[in-house]
């Protein structure tokens, strides 16, 4: 390292599954044991999604069979946004009941960021059809039993992850005969929220620096079936030390697969140049290095020779801590009443134009094609509100002179002097178009004062403690004005339980939206030195892909669940009843 | 000490980011002092590896007059000649008291550092909780019984007591 001359801090930097936590020099012993851990995910790192096993039970079926009980079977689809089935799973026949509990479970990828509607159907299989694979059996040839149809996220939020629904008949007439009830019970697969966390260290690695000693990290890769390897992690670089510790690794089941699994665990030394020397390597599964922490023993680095010989090295791999635990999912808050609340505001600027001209961002289609206020609004509203238990939304413009005359930054978009909230999605766009009529487009682009009033109303759930974290879509079409002054709001912003979502129309520059958003940007910085804690905002703008399959809005949101994670974390916010022994402990 | 004259603190001194001297990379024995009106309250133990990534996590207690108007952070480095400061940051306890949050809200607060030029240096992350005054305490005796709930079997979801462990670093914003 004597011979460096550029500034290298950046590659020294740990990936993949580090995180910040206590140093031996803290004594918060029992503090360790109770936080809520985190792990650092850099922007490379893919988004982790969650699977999520159904369960479903009915009752008071049809009894289609005269001599016998139904024997019934469900089968799971996803609708798909052009309105056809695909099917997800079906479930095992149960013979000769009219209160059937399946036990095999249907499997489904949680996706934040999108609605998921599902349907079930509920057949009763023909006694000759019993001894043939459920997968094999032609719907066609079964009795139809009914019908039900539901959000997954419907089912997520409910407090026992369990929603019951009415069958009815495949036509879609209300039967004058009950056809009964389905229940679907929602669960998490524990394999997708299992994290495992290591402090490792090692002991007389090999010094490959000629003037000072070497500057060793670890790479973690998992071996894949092809024969290769895929790298999971890698810890920073600790400098001129033959005896490092690293600071605490936290993997995931989805990092390294299975407990058994092999992983390469390779020591290299950091070189400015890129080409790290490998000090050393050993091949471990986690079970392994379980062992090795409850064992207090170590295991041997080797490094092969130019002539394909493994030289056992006198460098060792300790494992100082191992811990396996779950990890709060943004399923387990949701599903403990946590909500997210739903907030808009509304750019009603003169830049977009005049509402009654049909070029205007703002024009209403008597046809009733949406415009892209319109659809932003009901693309995210209508993923968010299932996450919203009483779906009364705040709702602002901005930009407009209202009724009284004046020119407001954050005026009620449903009119009202006192109130802000409006009744569902229906209800902002109806206030929406409500407002069109009744305030004129005025200018400039200033977002401080939503930002503010929305915060405003984050800090107030605080003091009561309350289980909400708000959502902010501010929908625009221009250049800021007030650039500093949202900066500033949103620094102060990022230490409360508020995200932000920027939508852009039109085909305006959106380059100042691009330095809100810290995915493309550095961390913002108020006029009075204070920096972001976390990232809250995300912008896209929304350039109408023809025919696309992925909106820009799914985009927008599937953030979301991280910045949520981020803020309940790092507050030590559990989303269960703590138990005594842990209360008395912190 | 005069309890009703001052506001106890509980800061934790989280981490540093991208600290330089005389603009290059600081290479180790970086800590923190914590000060008000140029008297120090506590300064962290010395981040011997950490680099201009220092990482301390130490929480202290500490005593601020009521009117104090800010507290200040200056982060330092050990060299052959004695401490030299490298940066610092002024906090306004406006960031931390008043608003509408609670007053024991856990603030996770971030500031950039400047050097004695008033050039940028970095960042420094802390958290920061007010204590309620002595005098408060003292005289709602009932406070005492108020607590975690236990054995409620509906779900606890308001901020408990706990130990701020850090906040997630935007490292990736200094790749070199």
């Amino acid at each position: 390292m004597g011979n460096c001359f550029s500034d290298v801090q950046g590659g020294k930097q740990a990936v993949g599954g580090v995180q910040q936590r206590t140093t031996a020099t803290n004594n918060n012993n029992r503090g360790h044991n109770d936080a809520v851990e985190f792990f650092y995910r850099s922007r490379g790192l893919q988004q982790l999604f969650t699977q999520v096993e159904l369960s479903l039970s009915a009752f008071n079926l049809r009894d289609r069979d005269i001599i016998s009980k139904s024997d019934p079977m469900a089968v799971v689809y996803v609708k798909k946004i052009d309105g056809k089935l695909e099917e997800l799973g079906r479930t095992e026949v149960i013979l000769n009941s009219l209160n059937p509990t399946w036990i095999e479970k249907v499997t489904v990828a949680f996706q934040f960021e999108i609605v998921q509607p599902l349907v079930f159907h509920v057949y009763d299989v023909d006694t000759k059809y019993h001894n043939i694979p459920v997968k094999t059996l032609k719907l066609e040839d079964q009795d139809f039993l009914g019908e039900a149809t539901c959000v997954l996220s419907e089912v997520l939020t409910k407090q026992n992850r369990s929603l019951t629904l009415n069958l009815h008949s495949k036509i879609g007439h209300v039967a004058l005969r009950n056809l009964g009830v389905l229940t679907i019970h929602a669960e998490e697969t524990v394999a997708s929220r299992r994290v495992v966390e290591m402090i490792l260290h090692c002991s007389y690695l090999d010094n490959k620096d000629i003037f000072s000693k070497s500057n060793p990290f670890l790479r973690i890769s998992r071996i894949v079936e092809s024969g290769g390897s895929i790298p999971i992690c890698k810890t920073e670089v600790v400098n001129d030390n033959l005896n490092p510790t690293w600071k605490p690794l936290c993997l995931s089941m989805q990092q390294f697969g299975s407990k058994d699994n092999p992983l390469i665990i390779e020591c290299f030394d950091f070189n400015s140049s890129g080409k790290h020397s490998l000090i050393g390597k050993l091949q471990k599964s986690v079970a392994d290095l379980e062992k090795l922490h409850e064992g207090r023993s170590g295991a041997n680095l080797t490094i092969t020779s130019h002539h394909g010989h493994k030289k056992v090295l006198k460098g060792e791999l300790f494992v100082d801590q191992f811990c396996e635990k779950e990890q709060y999912s943004f399923l387990d808050y949701v599903s403990c009443g946590f909500e997210l609340n739903f907030m808009v505001a509304v750019d009603f600027t003169a830049s977009n134009g005049n509402p009654r001209n049909p070029d205007s961002l703002h024009y209403i289609d008597p046809s009733g094609q949406l415009n892209s206020y319109q659809k932003a609004i009901m693309e995210v509203g209508e993923v968010i509100q299932f996450y919203d238990s009483d779906r009364r939304f705040p709702a602002w413009g901005f930009g407009g002179k209202t009724f009284d005359g004046t020119i407001s930054h954050c005026f009620n978009l449903n009119g009202s002097a006192g109130s802000f909230e409006v009744e569902g999605v229906e209800g902002i766009m109806s206030a929406y178009a409500s407002a069109l009529h009744n305030v004129t487009l005025a200018g400039p682009t200033l977002f401080g004062q939503v930002i503010k009033t929305a915060a405003q109303i984050a800090s107030q759930s605080v003091s009561y403690n309350s289980k909400k974290y708000f959502v902010l879509l501010i929908i625009t079409d221009g250049v800021l004005t007030d650039l500093q002054e949202t900066k500033d709001a949103l620094v102060k912003a990022s230490d409360l339980p508020l995200s932000i979502l920027i939508v852009g129309v039109g085909s305006a520059d959106f380059g100042q939206m691009e330095v809100l958003d810290a995915d493309k940007g550095q961390r913002l910085e108020s006029s009075t030195d204070r920096v972001a804690t976390r990232d809250i905002v995300q912008f896209v703008p929304m350039r109408d892909v023809h025919g696309g399959q992925i909106s820009v809005v799914q985009a927008l949101l599937e953030e979301l669940p991280g910045q949520f994670l981020t803020y309940m974390r790092c507050r030590d916010i559990k989303p269960r009843p703590l138990h005594e022994a842990q209360a008395s402990g912190t | 000490m005069f309890s009703t004259a001052s506001r106890t603190l509980e800061i934790t001194v989280i981490s540093g980011e991208d600290i330089r001297n005389k603009r290059k990379p600081v290479k180790k024995n970086v800590f923190a002092v914590i000060r008000t009106d140029s008297q120090p309250l506590c300064r962290t133990e010395t981040d011997k590896d950490g680099g201009s990534y220092p990482y301390w996590n130490e929480k202290h207690n500490v005593d601020i007059p009521v009117h104090a108007r800010f507290i200040t952070v200056e982060v330092q480095c050990k060299t052959s000649v004695g401490d030299k400061t490298l940066g610092m940051a002024t906090i306004p306890v406006s960031d931390f008291v008043g608003g509408f949050v609670p007053q024991s809200y856990l603030h996770f607060l971030s500031y950039r550092l400047r050097d004695s030029n008033g050039e940028r240096n970095g960042i420094i992350n802390v958290s920061v909780k007010a204590k309620v005054p002595e005098y408060a305490a003292s005289s709602c005796s009932s406070a005492t019984t108020i607590g975690v709930p236990f054995g409620k079997t509906s779900c606890y979801g308001g901020v408990v007591p706990g130990v701020p462990v850090g906040v997630p670093i935007m490292k990736q914003y200094y790749q070199g």
